[in-house]
């Protein structure tokens, strides 16, 4: 061969070589905005958090947006639980990230972003459940669970089955004013009763400090009112609190429902034991972390083993894990609409809104999601999940529990 | 319909808060009688004493025999090392520069336990026995009834000792006038440093009744403020007056949650205490047995 050919030979092989690796080269970063709180009152859970976050951010890149050409990255800010840190963030985020989607944590996010983000078009996505003052229309904000009444709502009626309950369940709140999500909180299973009295009757909300010094006079009062619940959304001090008081009042046939951030692992590490929850539940619209196999399960060891993601299977680990996987397929989904090239915040919220999101594209992690423009959460065809102690043993006490519709408070 | 017994009960449970409240407001006239100091984190100190007890019984494993009088000590060292660190190089500065320090200490104090023993909420011992004292039909929680009866002692003990004692009225001396003080001989700084420790001790002391069977995160530093309407009410310089100050805020903080709560559905009973802490600013700033200054133009 002489010289010539060989030179067009090489010549050949590394167009080819330039041609096989455009795909690559030519693949779109988007950024999303990964707010956590590392310093913040809820720190220690933010591990979990952040690793199932980044979990499913690497899942994603490598099987499904290689093959659509889009690379997402994710940098993480300390939002402190403090919607003033959040909203002094926010401006140097955009600048320095542009990103098509944010994660959020809570309230202080919520509180700090939603007047800004429908101006500078970027939408975020929640973990927690909903709450019913942000049930606005045109959101900006999602929130892949219902308000936490709903999620209280679904367990009343699944309760009072299981119990055999004719009449109307029974129900005690304990809540605080400490916080304005914790009275809305309250609002929303009163609401479900006042419209639903042959299913549910609130007989007391009680409102007290978020550390109750003491709440036997309440609790007794509740008891002699018939309750045969005590709804606990608040915090865990609040659960303690209640139980000790049950305890002393030789009480502990009428359970306690409580939710994710305040549920059976995190109360049962306040008061020193599960065996003190013995039949106790809680109750919201994504996976239980129990040690059973499930999907979810699956998803979550799959992503340590395969991704090295650094992540349990806890309560904080679904959040994290839900918020990425909504918005990851939003993403998913603009890009499929609009061109890998043109995904943009506007986009990515638009998609959401025009596809159904199944449960098996969140892993089991969420029920099937059908967003509308009426609300930041679906308001209908939800479902939840129920877990309880059993013989001492964190399980699931029922699935896919239909959630109930309430009217908007 | 109203109900006797259920009066009773509320009003004998706010009472016994209320002097729960007062043990804590204890530890802010001691710091306030020795340096005229208002110090903002003294709901900080109740936390900090939280988890000094916490981290010796369940982390350690020691008897409470042992681990309680040993958290009163540390607490103590602790009350000590902030008067050493801060205070003491204050003597003579102006009360606004002191309640400033007070605030950075909050922050500090916050930071410093969330560093120390992280943000999980941990489980409290129990101290007291969760079984109430039941009379009749009047239901009381053992531990508020313990804590009263401590409060009570406590609160009569050192009412005695700044009264009676030498160290006690040399104290008084202080809180009168630190000049005045130093030109008679007596040490401002040992003073000072004394109270911080027992105002320390008063808080570690405090958060047992509170926190005895209970949870405990940074949130529990929440009584301090609930404890400022009883300092109030009493006056920043009566320790005895506290004891009736507390009963009064409990109690009536006790009917207004049984009886205003339902009615309106809101916390009422956690904000009156602070609508009566209003009231007294207004008609007697230097509460019922609060000193009144004359001064002499």
């Amino acid at each position: 061969m002489n010289d010539r050919v060989s030179k067009w030979i090489a010549g050949a092989a590394a167009a080819a070589v330039v041609a096989l690796a455009s795909p690559a080269s030519a693949q779109t970063t988007y950024n999303i905005a990964s707010i956590a709180d590392f310093t913040g009152p809820y720190a220690d859970i933010m591990k979990d958090l952040v690793g199932a976050r980044r979990g499913a951010v690497d899942w994603w890149n490598e099987e499904v947006g290689k093959g659509l050409g889009i690379k997402v990255g994710i940098k993480d800010y300390d939002g402190r639980y403090d919607a003033a840190q959040t909203a002094s963030l926010w401006p140097g985020i955009k600048a320095e990230l542009n990103p098509v989607a944010i994660l959020g944590v809570g309230g202080p996010d919520v509180a700090a972003l939603q007047g800004r983000l429908p101006a500078d078009k970027v939408p975020m996505f929640m973990s927690t459940a909903a709450y019913g003052f942000a049930w606005k229309p045109d959101p900006w904000i999602f929130s892949p669970r219902p308000t936490y009444g709903h999620e209280a709502a679904a367990f009343f009626e699944w309760f009072r089955g299981k119990r055999g309950i004719k009449g109307p369940l029974k129900v005690a709140i304990i809540s605080s004013e400490a916080s304005p999500a914790y009275v809305d909180i309250a609002k929303g299973a009163e609401k479900f009763a006042k419209d639903n009295p042959d299913k549910a009757e609130i007989v007391e909300t009680v409102f007290t400090e978020v550390q109750p010094a003491d709440l036997t006079t309440q609790i007794g009062r509740v008891i002699r009112k018939g309750a045969q619940v005590i709804d606990i959304q608040t915090n865990t001090a609040a659960v303690v609190a209640t139980k000790r008081a049950l305890q002393a009042l030789g009480k502990t046939d009428i359970a306690i429902m409580m939710s994710s951030h305040n549920g059976l692992i995190a109360s049962g590490k306040a008061i020193g034991g599960m065996k003190d929850l013995e039949g106790d539940y809680e109750v919201y619209g994504m996976a239980v972390p129990t040690d059973e196999k499930t999907k979810a399960h699956d998803f979550q060891q799959m992503v340590v083993a395969k991704y090295k993601a650094q992540v349990t299977w806890s309560v904080a680990s679904v959040m994290g894990f839900n918020q990425a996987l909504v918005a990851l397929r939003a993403i998913e989904a603009a890009a499929r609409k609009v061109g890998v090239d043109k995904v943009n915040g506007e986009a990515v919220r638009s998609a959401l809104m025009a596809a159904q999101l199944t449960s098996d594209q969140t892993f089991g992690m969420l029920p099937n999601l059908t967003y509308t423009n009426d609300a930041p959460f679906p308001v209908t065809g939800l479902t939840a999940n129920i877990a309880t102690i059993k013989d001492g043993k964190y399980v699931i006490a029922a699935e896919n529990v239909p959630v109930p519709v309430i009217a908007k408070w | 319909m109203f109900d006797p017994i259920d009066f009773l009960n509320y009003l004998i449970n706010g009472a016994l808060v209320g002097l729960l409240y007062a043990l804590i407001a204890m530890g802010f006239i001691v710091i306030y009688r020795a340096s005229k100091v208002f110090n903002f984190a003294q709901g900080e100190l109740v936390v900090f004493g939280g988890f000094v007890v916490w981290w010796m019984v369940i982390q350690t494993g020691l008897p409470l025999v042992v681990a309680l009088p040993l958290a009163m000590v540390m607490s103590a060292l602790f009350g000590l090392a902030i008067e050493r660190i801060f205070f003491s190089r204050l003597v003579g500065e102006s009360g606004f520069a002191m309640v400033m320090v007070t605030i950075g200490l909050l922050i500090l104090i916050r930071g410093l336990i969330l560093v120390l023993f992280g943000p999980q909420v941990r489980p409290f011992p129990i101290i007291f026995p969760l079984k109430p004292v039941i009379i009749g039909d009047i239901l009381i929680p053992r531990s508020l009834l313990i804590g009263a009866m401590i409060t009570v002692v406590v609160g009569l003990g050192l009412s005695w000792f700044f009264n009676n004692t030498r160290a006690g009225l040399k104290m008084t001396a202080v809180a009168e006038d630190h000049q005045v003080a130093l030109s008679m001989g007596i040490s401002v700084k040992r003073s000072i440093a004394f109270a911080w420790a027992l105002g320390a001790v008063l808080s570690t002391l405090g958060a047992i009744i509170y926190l005895s069977g209970k949870s405990l995160n940074f949130l529990a530093s929440d009584i301090g403020l609930s404890a400022l309407p009883v300092a109030l009410l009493a006056g920043f310089e009566s320790i005895a007056g506290v004891l009736l100050a507390g009963l009064i805020v409990g109690a009536v903080q006790g009917l207004v949650t049984a009886y205003v709560d339902p009615v309106i559905g809101g916390a009422v009973g956690s904000v009156f205490p602070f609508v009566i802490m209003l009231v007294i600013l207004f008609i007697r700033p230097t509460g019922m047995f609060g000193w009144r200054t004359i001064e002499r133009v």
